[in-house]
């Protein structure tokens, strides 16, 4: 065969210099477009939202009233805060939406990154991509920068938003800079943890985790005065201690950086010392068989679930534990303040002086982790079936149903587990530090919020079935969307019928009393529905792959 | 219906305003090892998807051995498949998955599984992550052939494969054969096609272009015929059966032959032919003429 080198007529004249590292930047930016508008449009619309209903709320004085008593709700406080500044519009959105935000905005950074990075590396697209003129380090950096670019486009956006809504310019500044570099640090942590690990699962697992400790550890730092140093070692205490608005401190703000810079550093250096497709732990060359759990579809299943849900178990019992340790000081407290707790008993919050009430209103908040987990649970079984996993099985004398059902029969098993543990864990919290809450209460309290949890389960189901890109956001609607709708519409004093739209407005506060039978039925009965339905079209439907 | 193992009848699938596949009738008879032959994009992989019931057909329905492939739990009792990109589970080894594949299968053979694994070299104890495409392919491939299933579905299960594994692979379809099982093999690789099976089909842009025996296939091959002459060029103009007489060079000459030879020769026998080459084109130019023809409409 002839090998000669090619006519002259044929060489291509290249009219513009080739740029190889744009290319790996552009297609870096094609991947997370759309989730980095979807983010930074959230954060932006949600801050918005909330700076324009100040007005309205401060001159109401009613309304006015139970957003003091929501303040001080201990389980609003642990989510969202310590509220300070509530008199001023910037820092009642920094109190309202700052941590939500940051969350979003944290776990976004660290999913597109380990996505992009280790799941394309993962997926054998690098392949081909290092085989260019790119080596691993500027590619990684190039990916990791553009996800940096994310949070940094989020940070001017709520900076902007908060300019024009007539706030102070320095806590605009310090509240959009802190929020950005939250996203940034998590960005950097989670290139770290995918140039450590060989698989894209352990990299996002233990990124998560140094975020949820991060969250924790500012709670623990708000809950516990003398802990308070703890916030120094989180990124969201961090942001707190900046308190923009307030104090707006800087030098929380630069260590964040700095943070960020060194995990970057690191990653860079990480990716220096490893092999494509290989980690610096290294994967295990081989083992024994263990073939237990895999005698059918339904055991594969709860193999599957087991590692994922004990995670899970782990986060959400600590909060829950932290929350039955600090239940008797905080009910004492509340006891001792008779004019805070009768505007939280104005606004709804009856009780929150005594265990149970304070219980039940924590309680409430359970149903959004365990249906963030279902609603995960979810997404991995379609990413199983778009990435091919399941061909195998599907190509199995065994239903589509069988499959999905046992997929779904295994996640409400599991979520069950997780209500159960994080009542059994609040109630040894509680009995270690001598308060008074009967185990049966703590349980039946946690297992009152699974109708929501089923609802987002069934939710998610149905989107299987019949919007299978739109499952993460429906599913998560009955429950995270719930929620934010029922606390939006109370702090802006929106008409009830918007309140009442939420499965949350309808939770009977147990074991502060007895659970509500009918609408619990109603919950049920529309989960069940929905997943029906959704099985229906699973049924139907092309698989993806 | 119920004597094919594999029966689609005016099986039509559009996504869009594409048509992916376009009316397609095929009957795969029990016991014979079918070859599914087209290039990359011709629907090969739809086609199959279909007739698993993976995705649903817009028209026409598909049937294995009589029961329809919406029927899953039924229709893949009595099959076994390969994918064309084989996925596994990436923390299972791959023992794990031929266990589970076995535990939720048709049926299982596991002694022939053990020693197709060795046939194969196969390392089971490696976590699936770890596989190449060749060893993901090689565990779909022990997975389906130990399996008792009537019907084997195969999708270019040997892209992956080394030039030794290939051979074991056409080995585990001539035993599988042997043993009464039918085949489906998807495949653009023409010699493998042609050597393990019985008849073929050949798919272009969503359409069935021909169902043929191989003997059939290469039944409308054209022999390639190269004279050389000295003195005048014999005429071969009007000779039935003569085509693409084209000069090759100084004192040669090129046609190609359909029919009987008795009148080319004749004409032949005018000139002086020095020398006289027939060459038997290989089921690939045949197939290359398919969709040289279909290319340049």
């Amino acid at each position: 065969m002839n090998t000669g080198i090619l006519p002259a007529s044929t060489t291509v004249s290249l009219t513009t210099e080739p740029s190889p590292g744009r290319a790996v930047t552009w297609l870096a930016l094609r991947q997370i477009r759309r989730g980095g508008l979807t983010v930074t449009g959230l954060a932006a619309g949600m801050t918005a939202v909330v700076a324009a209903t100040y007005g309205q709320v401060m001159a109401d004085p009613a309304a006015a009233g139970s957003l003091r008593a929501l303040a001080g709700n201990p389980a609003i406080r642990t989510l969202f805060g310590v509220p300070i500044g509530l008199d001023t519009a910037g820092g009642f959105v920094v109190w309202r939406v700052g941590t939500v935000i940051a969350v979003l905005l944290g776990v976004w950074s660290i999913l597109a990154t380990t996505r992009i990075t280790r799941g394309e590396e993962d997926a054998g697209h690098w392949d081909v991509l290092l085989s260019g003129r790119v080596p691993l380090r500027d590619t990684v950096i190039r990916h990791l920068a553009v996800v940096m670019m994310v949070a940094a486009a989020t940070a001017t956006t709520i900076t902007t938003v908060l300019l024009a809504a007539g706030t102070p310019p320095a806590g605009a500044i310090i509240h959009g800079a802190g929020t950005g570099l939250l996203g940034v640090f998590f960005a950097a942590v989670a290139a770290l943890t995918a140039q450590v690990f060989p698989a894209r699962s352990p990299a996002t697992g233990t990124a998560v985790a140094v975020l949820g400790v991060g969250l924790l550890a500012r709670m623990i730092g708000d809950g516990v005065t003398a802990l308070g140093w703890l916030h120094w070692l989180s990124p969201f205490g961090l942001l707190t201690l900046s308190g923009p608005y307030v104090h707006n401190r800087t030098p929380p703000l630069l260590l964040l950086a700095v943070a960020a810079a060194l995990t970057t550093t690191a990653t860079l250096a990480a990716a220096g010392r490893r092999d494509i497709r290989g980690g610096l732990i290294p994967a295990p060359a081989g083992r024994p068989a263990r073939t237990s759990l895999l005698a059918g579809v339904e055991t594969f299943a709860v193999r599957r679930t087991l590692l994922p849900a004990t995670g899970w178990l782990i986060g959400i019992g600590a909060y829950y534990l932290l929350i039955g340790l600090t239940a008797v000081s905080v009910t004492g407290f509340l006891r001792d303040n008779p004019a805070l707790a009768g505007q939280a008993a104005q606004a709804g919050f009856a009780g929150l002086g005594s265990i149970p009430g304070f219980a039940a209103t924590l309680f409430a908040i359970l149903a959004m982790p365990v249906a963030g987990f279902t609603t995960v649970r979810m997404t991995a079984f379609l990413a199983a079936e778009t990435d091919r996993r399941l061909t195998l099985l599907t190509s199995q004398p065994v239903t589509r149903i069988r499959l999905l059902g046992a997929e779904v029969a295994v996640t409400a098993v599991a979520a069950a587990f997780l209500v159960t543990g994080a009542g059994l864990l609040t109630w040894a919290g509680v009995t270690i530090m001598g308060g008074d809450l009967a185990l049966a209460a703590a349980l039946h309290g946690t297992w009152n919020v699974l109708p929501i949890v089923l609802l987002s389960l069934g939710a998610a189901v149905l989107a299987v079935g019949w919007a299978p890109r739109w499952t993460g956001l429906i599913g998560g609607l009955p429950s995270v969307g719930a929620f934010l709708l029922l606390i939006i519409a109370e702090s802006t004093a929106a008409p009830l019928w918007v309140r009442d739209l939420s499965p949350f407005a309808h939770l009977a506060p147990v074991p502060l009393t007895g659970p509500d039978p009918a609408a619990s039925a109603i919950m049920l009965a529309t989960g069940v529905t929905l997943a029906v339905i959704g099985g229906l079209g699973y049924r139907r439907r092309d698989l993806l792959s | 219906m119920t004597d094919s193992a594999l029966c689609a009848v005016q099986l039509t699938k559009r996504y869009g305003r594409l048509t992916a596949l376009d009316a397609l009738d095929l009957d795969v008879l029990p016991g014979e090892v079918f070859g599914f032959l087209g290039p990359n994009g011709a629907g090969k992989s739809t086609t199959i998807r279909l007739l698993l019931g993976l995705a649903r057909p817009t028209a026409g329905r598909a049937e294995v051995f009589g029961v329809d492939a919406a029927d899953v739990a039924r229709a893949h009792g009595h099959l076994a498949y390969v994918p064309a990109d084989v996925a596994l589970w990436p923390q299972l080894t791959g023992a794990e998955i031929l266990h589970l594949q076995a535990r939720t299968g048709p049926g299982t053979d596991v002694a022939y599984r053990d020693e197709l694994v060795e046939r194969f070299a196969l390392d089971v104890s490696k976590p699936a992550r770890t596989y190449s495409t060749g060893n993901r392919q090689k565990v779909a491939l022990v997975a389906a052939f130990a399996t008792r299933a009537p019907l084997l579905v195969l999708d270019e299960p040997t892209s992956g494969l080394d030039p030794l594994m290939e051979h074991e692979f056409r080995t585990a379809v001539r035993q599988a054969r042997d043993r009464g099982q039918t085949v489906f093999l998807s495949s653009h690789q023409l010699a493998e096609v042609e050597a393990v099976c019985d008849r073929v089909g050949i798919l272009r842009a969503g359409r069935l272009v021909e169902v043929a025996t191989i003997s059939d296939l290469r039944g409308l091959r054209r022999s390639e015929v190269t004279i050389s002459y000295t003195g005048t060029a014999p005429d071969l103009t009007m000779i039935p059966g003569v085509a693409a007489v084209q000069p090759a060079g100084d004192g040669q000459l090129q046609f190609t032959l359909t029919a009987a030879p008795a009148p080319a020769l004749r004409a032949l026998a005018a000139v002086d032919v020095t020398a006289l080459a027939v060459r038997e084109p290989s089921l690939e130019e045949i197939f290359l003429d398919y969709y040289g023809e279909q290319a340049s409409r």
